[in-house]
């Protein structure tokens, strides 16, 4: 009797402990969900004229905080740049909404992660009047669908390109125009491409005649997944950091990858005689805006960077660093005739070319490309 | 207790919350409707994909558990019984000071030491055994499990040498002059004797390979291990109740691999 009441007692203490875990578990979990959404049509950015918050931190991707203009930047304003990497527009969405938001003032969102940015209510509306270069900006990334909704500013346009061939022509001495060489056995080993979902669009552009690489429907995404199995075997690494790409190629172990003009520049500083191209198929590319916390805790320091970053001398020297095009048109004169040329900087008709990032949603949307991308790697 | 509670049972309780639910594919909002299909993906996604992942990363935990084994038991036993007290301090240090270095740095070790101009090839070539340099040693599971047997090694040459280090001489002693020869002295009692030792390095090396996916990421190939599949929920695919759903399947794992040594009783005497 005595032993029973003693087990009924326990028993009871266990489910009050279990309740308690679940209740505490509940709470933890509902921290963080809320979600003010609260965007006017105009807003009032900060006195950009003011002293700065002695900090800024990013999450950006490799080259944007490059020490050579941040050193700068620091000097001139006395905002110290804490700035962080990201592999994919996945991991920077998903860096810069960590913690509620707040915890990075600005990210570099390419046109895969702005929209989300925008509708997942995690950035601030921009105030113009304060973006001292705005209005230098090429005609068509002042006001892009990317980062501009409903005449509402959310981000400021600073860089753009192509993804590249990229190959060490010491080893490969034909000129090469055409994506199938990365499919080709012939470079079995020696191949790299970039580990990343958004890499589907490629081959959709390329192989399969999808005019809009980001909208293709299950048949087309089971054609250009059973054409990536078909490349598996050949790849040597599946890249992440664009320092990947870069030691894999300075150490041999590929000779020939799908990259971006920053290795291209990275390589040649580092010696290796490298070619780049835009292959006849045709490209994706991306086009980068930073974008600014609507928790921001150094909103000072970020419009100053934002207005740093997009003045002309700080374009060509992201351009030195990068190998991106400069969206500020005045940065021609400082980059000379052949450079403007050779960066499109000036070129409508080019820019218009390139199928930029922008996430899949429908008829088959990014869960369905992380789930392929999944399967083709195995 | 109350620490317990907060840091690793509610931790564990949210996960396992959090596998039960979806998120939002556009905008990564959290959805918290209750349901089971992150467990039917698992089990029958993909034509099996996700439990081969799962698969392969049991089979590369365990043999790297067995080298490691093979690796510490020599060592351990040469720095608990052997060397002078003085030089076992410093074998001591040698084995404990990478720790304190970076992983990534060890692990980039492992990438220049087995890439195609690395240190092995390098070797190999030069003593004419290869003609040219291979591309078989890195960017494959082989060169994962290498690279995991040599980081998480001293967490397995750690508990082996306090074992060994506690077996009474006068048992070897005892052990010989009942006639016992080297081998059978060490199958009847070194061994049993060292047995806590090793299923508590095993319990270190499997469950931190279970959950590693720097190195994979840094020397492996195409193919995904389970660490690196459940970060890329968290970081690639915004699938965050789904990585749960693959995170709570180490944990199960976990939980088995520990009853089971707890049913031999090696636990008892640590």
């Amino acid at each position: 009797m005595k032993r029973r009441s003693s087990m009924k007692r326990r028993a009871r203490e266990a489910a009050l402990v279990v309740v308690g875990v679940v209740a505490l578990a509940l709470f933890v979990a509902s921290c963080g969900s809320s979600n003010d959404n609260s965007n006017t049509s105009s807003v009032k950015g900060p006195d950009i004229n003011a002293k700065g918050e002695g900090q800024l931190n990013i999450v950006n991707w490799e080259g944007y905080t490059d020490p050579s203009f941040v050193k700068g930047f620091e000097k001139e304003t006395g905002c110290k740049v804490n700035d962080t990497f990201a592999g994919t527009s996945d991991e920077m969405f998903t860096k810069f909404r960590s913690g509620g938001g707040g915890q990075y003032d600005l990210a570099s969102f390419s046109g895969d992660a702005s929209l989300r940015a925008i509708k997942s209510g995690t950035v601030a509306q921009l105030d113009m009047s304060k973006l001292t270069n705005w209005k230098d900006l090429a005609p068509q990334l002042q006001s892009p669908a990317f980062n501009t909704q409903n005449g509402k500013h959310y981000g400021l346009s600073f860089t753009w390109g192509a993804n590249v061939l990229i190959y060490n022509a010491d080893k490969i001495k034909q000129n090469l125009d055409s994506w199938n060489v990365l499919y080709d056995p012939k470079y079995k080993g020696k191949i790299t491409v970039p580990d990343n979902p958004i890499q589907i669009a490629d081959p959709a552009l390329q192989f399969f005649g999808a005019s809009d690489p980001y909208s293709i429907d299950p048949a087309t995404l089971d054609k250009v997944k059973a054409k990536l199995k078909q490349q598996r075997p050949l790849v040597r690494k599946y890249w992440v950091l664009a320092t990947d790409f870069d030691q894999l190629f300075k150490s041999g172990d590929a000779t020939i990858g799908a990259g971006w003009p920053l290795m291209t520049n990275d390589l040649r500083k580092a010696g290796m005689n490298v070619k780049e191209v835009i292959p006849k198929e045709g490209v994706t590319g991306w086009s980068d805006s930073w974008m600014l916390s609507n928790k921001a805790k150094h909103p000072i320091c970020a419009y100053k960077y934002m207005n740093y970053t997009s003045r002309p001398d700080i374009q060509v020297k992201i351009a030195d660093v990068t190998g991106y095009s400069p969206p500020n048109q005045k940065a021609c004169p400082l980059l000379g005739a052949q450079r403007c040329n050779d960066l499109h900087v000036t070129d409508k008709h080019y820019y218009d070319t390139i199928k930029y990032w922008e996430t899949p949603t429908k008829p088959t949307n990014y869960r369905q490309w992380t789930d392929a991308w999944a399967e083709v790697r195995g | 207790m109350l620490w317990l509670l907060v840091f690793y049972i509610v931790a564990l309780v949210l996960l396992l919350m959090t596998s039960l639910w979806q998120q939002d594919v556009f905008t990564a909002e959290i959805v918290r409707h209750w349901t089971l299909s992150n467990y039917d993906k698992l089990f029958t996604g993909q034509g099996g994909l996700w439990l081969r992942i799962y698969g392969r990363t049991v089979l590369l935990a365990t043999i790297v558990t067995l080298i490691d084994i093979a690796l510490a038991f020599p060592l351990a036993w040469f720095m608990a019984r052997i060397v002078s007290p003085k030089w076992r301090t410093l074998m001591f240090l040698a084995v404990v000071v990478p720790l304190w270095s970076s992983i990534l740095v060890r692990i980039f070790a492992w990438r220049t030491i087995l890439g195609g101009q690395g240190l092995l090839n390098q070797f190999l070539v030069d003593t004419g055994l290869l003609s040219h340099g291979s591309s078989a040693f890195l960017y494959n599971d082989r060169a994962i499990a290498i690279t995991w047997a040599y980081v998480w090694l001293p967490f397995m040459i750690l508990p082996l040498f306090t074992a060994l280090e506690k077996i009474p001489h006068s048992y070897l002693e005892a052990s010989r002059d009942l006639g016992a020869g080297a081998l059978t002295t060490f199958r009847r009692v070194i061994l049993p004797l060292a047995f806590p030792g090793v299923v508590a390095g095993s319990i270190f090396v499997f469950s931190l390979t279970m959950g590693d996916f720097v190195a994979p990421q840094l020397v492996g190939g195409g193919s995904q291990v389970l660490g690196g599949a459940i970060k890329d929920r968290f970081g690639v695919a915004a699938d965050f109740p789904f990585g749960a759903a693959l995170a709570s399947l180490t944990l199960v794992t976990l939980v088995v691999f520990l009853t089971i040594t707890r049913r031999t009783g090696a636990l008892e005497n640590v």
